[in-house]
């Protein structure tokens, strides 16, 4: 709980001052009040409302895309959290993610096979590719000694590029049926799509479940296994870990093909769950915010589940911003603000000291 | 044809200032030994505060603003990196996400969710003069700045300390120079040129600041860098090849799209990329690399 006070006082300081500035902005207190209001009652749902009508769709349907956008922020996150336990930083998520989705869309339409086969295979799929596309950029630092941070930027722009101005448009464009003119790929066939679990009231299927299930098995790996154990050995101190004669490379390549699976499957699972084709444009760089979730969450896999469901719930609440003139998009600078907060750990261990300094004082 | 190089040309000419300038912010950053992919974001609040300030005043004027918002920003990542030792591209990415979030919410509740109304562009001088004229005074600037960098950076006793600051700050202090302040001096200025190049797109190459800028080319400026080697010279070249690229890319697109069809777009988009990693793949462990110190903070107590 320790750990994780900068992240929730980051939060915190986040939500104030993006409120400062968007009153400033918009010039009046009370419509940012009601902006933010509406922004919780898109994520929590509109519990008076159904208390009052009993219409259950006013509190599932919010819940249900809050928890949807969570799953896939949970995924990106704990990709990038599981490099940085090891000390990589991977800054790819966002093209592991794209060449994810575009896997899953191909292998979902192109492929028919029952139901039981189909949808596992069209997300191993995604998450063997993002894997890949992940080990080029662990194979030219351990081989070239080239630097991840940079080898992932130029991935990320090569994967978009080739993905959305190649293959969506080119080779793998759906054919138009009659008059109507269709961008993206073809749709998947039903037998891939991830299951909806309200189907009436929400988009939420599986694969936030999927997300919540994947982050406890992430968390057991690293802190009950050996292996996790030896991965974090390497993220603190590999040179350490190299004279207690824990194979560093080997961690690292383990790392980063987990990190890239999970990128490529927070693709797959937008795809299979969300969009059912590959649209002409991936708007949603969850990859990029994977980063910020997973360091707000500390690196570790739970913390990044809870920021992740955390951000998730603002992002489904902001669309309901819209109508008192703020962007969409909104919550994404309280993201991105509470991370340039959580980024001053001097700041915080000095803090946090003074905190424990204070408190063995007080009783003297 | 000769028509067709010179139109060719002319659009490079264009389009290459946002990078090169950029790019050198990037190299005066990172020779000092501080990560700076917060570029995008450094470039997207220049080319808003800009495109803005200009609307109600001269433009050279919402220029200087721009580069003052660029400024302010890498100030805010060398305050986090240097006093608070923030992680340097954690820093620098979350600048980005702040930016790119910032600018959408900032454009949507006071303009149009597009983009700024139309700004009186830079004057463009000089229509007369073969294959230089008829562009802005940024884009001679952009010609001149990589040699006055070069200079600085490798003649004078600043740049000396510089570059020591980014392979062994240890010898700087030992100097009796401070390293926290010529890092922040550094990364400050490095800001001021992104904002530059950020400025540069909405006030020359465009009119007004447009909803996805910089879409992406900070990240082409840090492919620049490192194509570059962290020089101010192989940077701007670099930055000017990428620009050219863009623009032959453009250019194609327009006039012959038949080449498209063997050489698809989205495989051109990806080249500048692509020939940088594989520029990276190529080299020995070691040769042409980032300067020693990139990314560590300075720690006094170390040696």
């Amino acid at each position: 709980m320790r750990r994780a006070l900068p992240s929730i006082l980051s939060v915190a300081v986040a939500v104030g001052v993006s409120f400062i500035a968007a009153a400033l902005t918009l010039g009046s207190v009370s419509q940012t009040a009601s902006a933010f209001g509406a922004m919780v009652e898109g994520a929590l749902g509109d519990w008076p409302r159904f208390f009052e009508t009993g219409n259950a769709t006013a509190v599932l349907r919010p819940i249900g895309e809050a928890a949807t956008k969570a799953g896939l922020l949970t995924l990106t996150g704990l990709s990038v959290a599981v490099a940085f336990r090891v000390g990589l930083f991977n800054i790819g998520a966002q093209g592991q993610m794209v060449v994810g989705a575009l896997a899953a869309a191909f292998i979902g339409a192109r492929l028919s096979l029952p139901a039981a086969l189909h949808l596992p295979l069209a997300l191993l799929a995604a998450a063997a590719i993002g894997s890949g596309w992940a080990l080029i950029a662990t194979a030219l630092k351990l081989w070239r000694g080239v630097h991840e941070v940079i080898s992932t930027i130029m991935l990320n722009w090569v994967a978009v590029s080739l993905v959305e101005n190649w293959l969506v448009v080119g080779p793998l464009r759906a054919t138009a049926s009659g008059t109507n003119s269709v961008s993206g790929t073809a749709q998947i066939l039903p037998t891939a799509e991830l299951p909806r679990v309200m189907a009436e009231s929400s988009r939420l299927n599986l694969g936030f479940f999927l997300a919540v299930a994947l982050a406890l098995a992430v968390s057991l790996w690293m802190q009950r296994t050996r292996a996790g154990y030896e991965s974090r050995a390497v993220g603190l101190a590999p040179r350490a870990a190299e004279a207690a004669g824990i194979s560093v490379s080997r961690r690292l390549f383990e790392a980063m093909a987990v990190s890239g699976a999970l990128a490529g499957l927070a693709g797959g699972v937008l795809i299979l769950g969300t969009e059912l084709k590959y649209p002409a444009t991936l708007a949603s760089p969850y990859g990029f915010d994977g980063i910020a979730i997973a360091l707000i969450g500390q690196s570790h896999p739970l913390g990044a589940l809870a920021s992740a469901l955390f951000f998730g719930a603002l992002r489904a609440g902001g669309t309901h911003m819209q109508l008192y003139g703020v962007h969409k998009s909104f919550p994404e600078l309280i993201q991105g603000l509470a991370l340039l907060l959580v980024a001053a750990k001097l700041f915080w261990e000095r803090l946090l000291k003074q905190r424990i300094a204070t408190r063995t004082r007080s009783p003297v | 044809m000769l028509q067709l190089v010179d139109a060719l040309l002319s659009s490079t000419l264009d389009a290459a200032p946002a990078l090169v300038f950029a790019a050198l912010g990037a190299v005066l950053s990172e020779r000092a030994g501080v990560v700076n992919v917060g570029v995008e974001g450094m470039m997207r609040a220049g080319a808003f505060v800009a495109a803005v300030a200009a609307l109600v005043m001269p433009t050279p004027l919402g220029v200087v603003l721009g580069m003052l918002a660029g400024a302010a920003l890498a100030a805010l990542h060398a305050w986090l990196c240097i006093r608070f030792r923030a992680d340097q591209v954690v820093s620098g990415m979350a600048i980005n996400l702040v930016m790119l979030a910032l600018g959408t919410f900032l454009l949507e509740a006071r303009f149009s969710p597009n983009g700024t109304p139309s700004i009186e562009q830079l004057t463009r001088w000089g229509s007369g003069v073969p294959v230089l004229g008829g562009h802005t005074a940024l884009t001679w600037l952009a010609l001149a700045a990589p040699f006055a960098l070069h200079a600085v950076i490798q003649r004078t006793r600043f740049g000396l300390r510089l570059r020591a600051a980014g392979e062994k700050p240890q010898a700087v202090a030992a100097m009796g120079v401070s390293v926290s302040r010529l890092r922040f001096v550094a990364v400050t200025c490095g800001g001021l040129l992104a904002g530059l190049g950020g400025a540069s797109l909405s006030v020359a190459t465009l009119d007004r600041f447009e909803h996805n800028m910089p879409a992406g080319l900070g990240f082409m400026a840090v492919a620049a860098m490192v194509f570059g080697r962290w020089t101010p010279l192989g940077a701007a070249a670099a930055a000017a090849f990428f620009a050219f690229g863009n623009a032959l890319r453009i250019g194609l697109t327009s006039s012959a799209p038949q080449v498209l069809e063997v050489i698809p777009q989205g495989v051109l988009l990806a080249l500048p990329y692509l020939l940088t990693l594989l520029l990276l793949a190529g080299q020995k462990r070691g040769a042409g690399k980032a300067p020693a110190a990139l990314g560590t903070p300075y720690d006094p107590e170390l040696r």
